[in-house]
């Protein structure tokens, strides 16, 4: 009876966690804190020293919740990540995700073995706990500001998040290895261990991905069932690919990329589904850990664990970026923010449990120390990160208008998806009245009327339209139906036009334009390709400081026209609203934000 | 910095008639190279080379050919209304018949954007083209184009 009783209490009790992280949103969008911090201080306050008084200290579970949920969120970190935006990112990223993990944990571990008075072999297992970024907090932070970043600066962070895991992983291993036994260890031997580690990761995830992308497409299931066949593979692939000795992370990160890029059924439901998911894994982790936690048992630990946090941010990570990334062209702005996003999180506080499950002598004080870095990198980066990219000028000018595409599962299609729009002020659809041939409307909603096509005539502000299209155009449609300041402001300012294939360097020497050199022998057209992900939509623009470049025709695509437009001094009147703070905060729930915007539009 | 600077009021041509974009950037190149003193094929190819980038007709019926002439010394505008519009290839489609040429020192800077979208502004309004439209001598449309400027710049 014991047994049930128990039961259902932890039913109970990680319901009331759950419901209470869901809530706890609200409160972290008011003041702007980073949602992942609000849940640990959840967790925190559930635990045994908080009003909770909920004593948790297993380890296994939490390493056993805290992997799946892992893999779940990189794998969908995956699953959104398309193959156009590694152009130029796969190089820098992996460099970070080797050699800076390396780099990083040589540094700290020198640190740590210097106040904490360990040996240098543990000294190195401090480091390499705390070596790796943490997928989680880079995917959910950099997405969730309400902000876009320059395409490269951001693929090259995510990719460095999804793939620096296994490195940091098997240097953890490793060392709790060395410190138990002292054992001998070449360097070949961990070098091939890597190799073999991250080859056996990639193969797993890519032939898995692949595998889940074909029986999606092969076999009829029942509806609804797609997207827990997606999840359930994910997970078998992580759990594969780990029980024979590769790195899962890798795994399902890129079986996520595979499955995301390559025409699948129900992809609609799929990517639903795993929003709703990727939220219970971020809740359930991070509430977890701080369950785990006991502040108390901080405290020995807690400056030296606060001055390796800092060396981290300030040192430690600064130095492995510019080492990385020495051979690549990164701006020095793009650098310090690259730095900035060295985010720290569960991946750490996992790898910290090693020592705990493996007795290793001082396990406390890993766990302590990781505990602290990744709380003071959630509060001091996670933080500041929609601020410093603005004021770095690494966010976009001109981020993506927030269309609302209500997507409609047609099971068994796979060369057309039915899309419906609001029919908004300012869209192109309403100025030119027209759609392209390739998207057939099938009803209109109008004043709370089903309307056919033909019944309604041309479209109206204010009505719903939902059309049938091919899935890799939808993209494009969403432009038609996005309010757009490039048709407003045309009539009354003053700007000249430059075709597609102008090249840079020619406007730049007659306007005194600031234009980076390499940018220089590109076209107008390749430009926006560079900046807006090979995805530009007329009203696009790119600062130069007085000028600014503003997409006005597409031909296939590609830019064919531009204006460049003076801006007039003082260049206050152009200050994008989305700074200010409360717009910042409400972008974290991404789809609250969207409809904010709309609303506010309107 | 007024219109009045870089405008002089001998640089005003309230009727030229041309019939074609390229004879009326030939024309007021021509004009252009009798008040600076510079050689008029050079001042003709540097507006062609600029307009073969992008056409500078800025729409409502405007153009603003400009370039850029390494030995002059300072900027310097000419500003003419065409008794009959001509095509100019511009943002909207519509014809030109209101025309001021702009040429800077190959270190103008910020001033060459600053002349530009002043300019600029003052043609696209609505108000000064229709009275630059109705201007019938030179000192009426010079007097437009400065006076409108000043109270602009303020």
């Amino acid at each position: 009876m014991e047994n049930i009783g128990s039961a259902n209490l932890l039913i109970l009790v990680g319901a009331a966690l759950a419901v209470l992280g869901v809530f706890s949103s609200l409160v972290a969008s008011r003041i702007g804190a980073p949602l992942l911090l609000i849940f640990l201080l959840v967790g925190l306050l559930a635990g045994e020293e908080g009003p909770g008084g909920i004593k948790f200290n297993d380890f296994y579970s939490t390493y056993l919740v805290g992997s799946a949920a892992l893999a779940i969120v990189l794998f969908d970190g995956g699953l959104r990540t398309r193959f156009a935006a590694f152009r130029g990112a796969f190089y820098p990223a992996i460099s970070l995700a080797t050699i800076g993990v390396v780099v990083t944990a040589v540094l700290v571990g020198l640190l740590a073995a210097y106040l904490l008075n360990l040996s240098w072999v543990e000294g190195m297992l401090v480091g390499s706990i705390v070596a790796s970024t943490d997928a989680a907090a880079v995917f959910f932070l950099l997405r969730a500001g309400g902000q876009q970043l320059k395409r490269r600066v951001a693929a090259t962070l995510e990719m460095e998040s999804g793939t620096n895991d296994p490195i940091a992983v098997f240097m953890t291993l490793l060392l709790v290895q060395l410190v138990l036994a002292s054992g001998q260890t070449s360097v070949g031997v961990i070098a091939f261990s890597v190799f073999r580690e991250a080859l056996e990761g990639a193969l797993v995830g890519i032939i898995g991905g692949f595998a889940i992308s074909f029986a999606l497409n092969r076999i009829a299931l029942p509806s609804g069932l797609h997207p827990l066949l997606v999840v359930a593979s994910a997970l078998f692939i992580y759990g594969l690919t780990v029980t024979i000795g590769g790195s899962g992370f890798l795994a399902v990160y890129l079986a996520g990329i595979v499955l995301g890029n390559r025409p699948v059924r129900a992809f609609a439901s799929i990517t639903t589904f795993h929003d709703t998911l990727t939220w219970l894994c971020q809740i359930a982790m991070f509430i977890m850990l701080g369950l785990l936690v006991t502040p108390s048992k901080l405290v020995p630990a807690l400056a030296a664990a606060f001055a390796i946090a800092f060396f981290l941010i300030v040192v430690a990570r600064p130095i492995a970026v510019w080492l990385c990334l020495a051979p690549f062209k990164f701006q020095t702005s793009e650098k310090v923010f690259m730095s900035w996003v060295g985010l720290r999180g569960a991946v750490s506080i996992f790898l910290a449990a090693i020592p705990t499950l493996s007795n290793v002598p001082h396990a406390d004080t890993y766990f302590s120390v990781a505990f602290v870095v990744v709380v003071v990198s959630l509060i001091v980066q996670g933080w500041s990160l929609t601020t410093v990219a603005q004021k770095l000028g690494v966010a976009l000018d001109d981020p993506a208008p927030s269309v609302k595409r209500i997507e409609i599962d047609l099971p068994g299609q796979l060369d057309e998806e039915l899309v419906g729009y609001p029919i908004v002020e300012g869209s192109p659809v309403v100025g030119h009245g027209t759609w392209p041939a390739w998207a057939k409307p099938v009803l209109i909603i109008r004043n709370e009327a089903i309307l056919s096509p033909q019944e309604a005539g041309a479209l109206q502000v204010g009505d719903y339209g939902y059309f049938l299209a091919p899935p890799q155009r939808v993209e494009r449609l969403d432009r038609l139906f996005a309010p757009n300041e490039g048709y407003i402001d045309e009539e009354s300012s003053a700007a000249f036009p430059f075709k597609g294939d102008v090249r840079i360097g020619a406007i730049a020497d007659m306007y005194e334009l600031n234009v980076q050199p390499a940018e220089r022998e590109m076209t107008v057209a390749e430009l926006f390709d560079s900046r807006f992900e090979e995805n530009p939509r007329p009203g696009n623009r790119i600062d130069f400081g007085h000028a600014r470049l503003v997409v006005r025709e597409l031909a296939d695509d590609k830019v064919s026209e531009a204006r460049l437009d003076f801006v007039q001094e003082p260049k206050g009147g152009f200050a994008p609203i989305r700074s200010t703070s409360i717009r910042r905060m409400l972008g974290y729930p991404k789809r609250l934000a969207r409809k904010v915007a709309r609303n506010s539009k309107n | 910095m007024p219109l009045s600077d870089l405008l002089a009021p001998n640089a005003v041509f309230p009727s030229l008639a041309v019939t074609s974009k390229k004879q009326a950037i030939q024309e007021l190149s021509a004009q252009a190279a009798s008040l600076t003193g510079h050689d008029e094929r050079e001042i003709f190819e540097t507006l062609l080379r600029r307009e073969r980038l992008g056409s500078t007709g800025v729409g409502g019926g405007v153009a603003i050919p400009h370039g850029k002439l390494p030995k002059l010394d300072k900027i310097v505008g000419l500003f003419a209304r065409l008794d009959t519009p001509v095509d100019f290839e511009s943002l909207d489609g519509e014809p030109v018949d209101l025309i001021f040429l702009l040429l800077a020192p190959e270190a103008a800077g910020a001033d060459h954007l600053k002349a530009l979208a002043r300019i600029a502004r003052l043609l696209r309004d609505p108000e000064v083209a229709k009275k630059l439209r109705g201007a019938r001598d030179a000192g009426a449309a010079y007097k437009l184009l400065t006076a409108t400027a000043a109270s602009d710049a303020a």
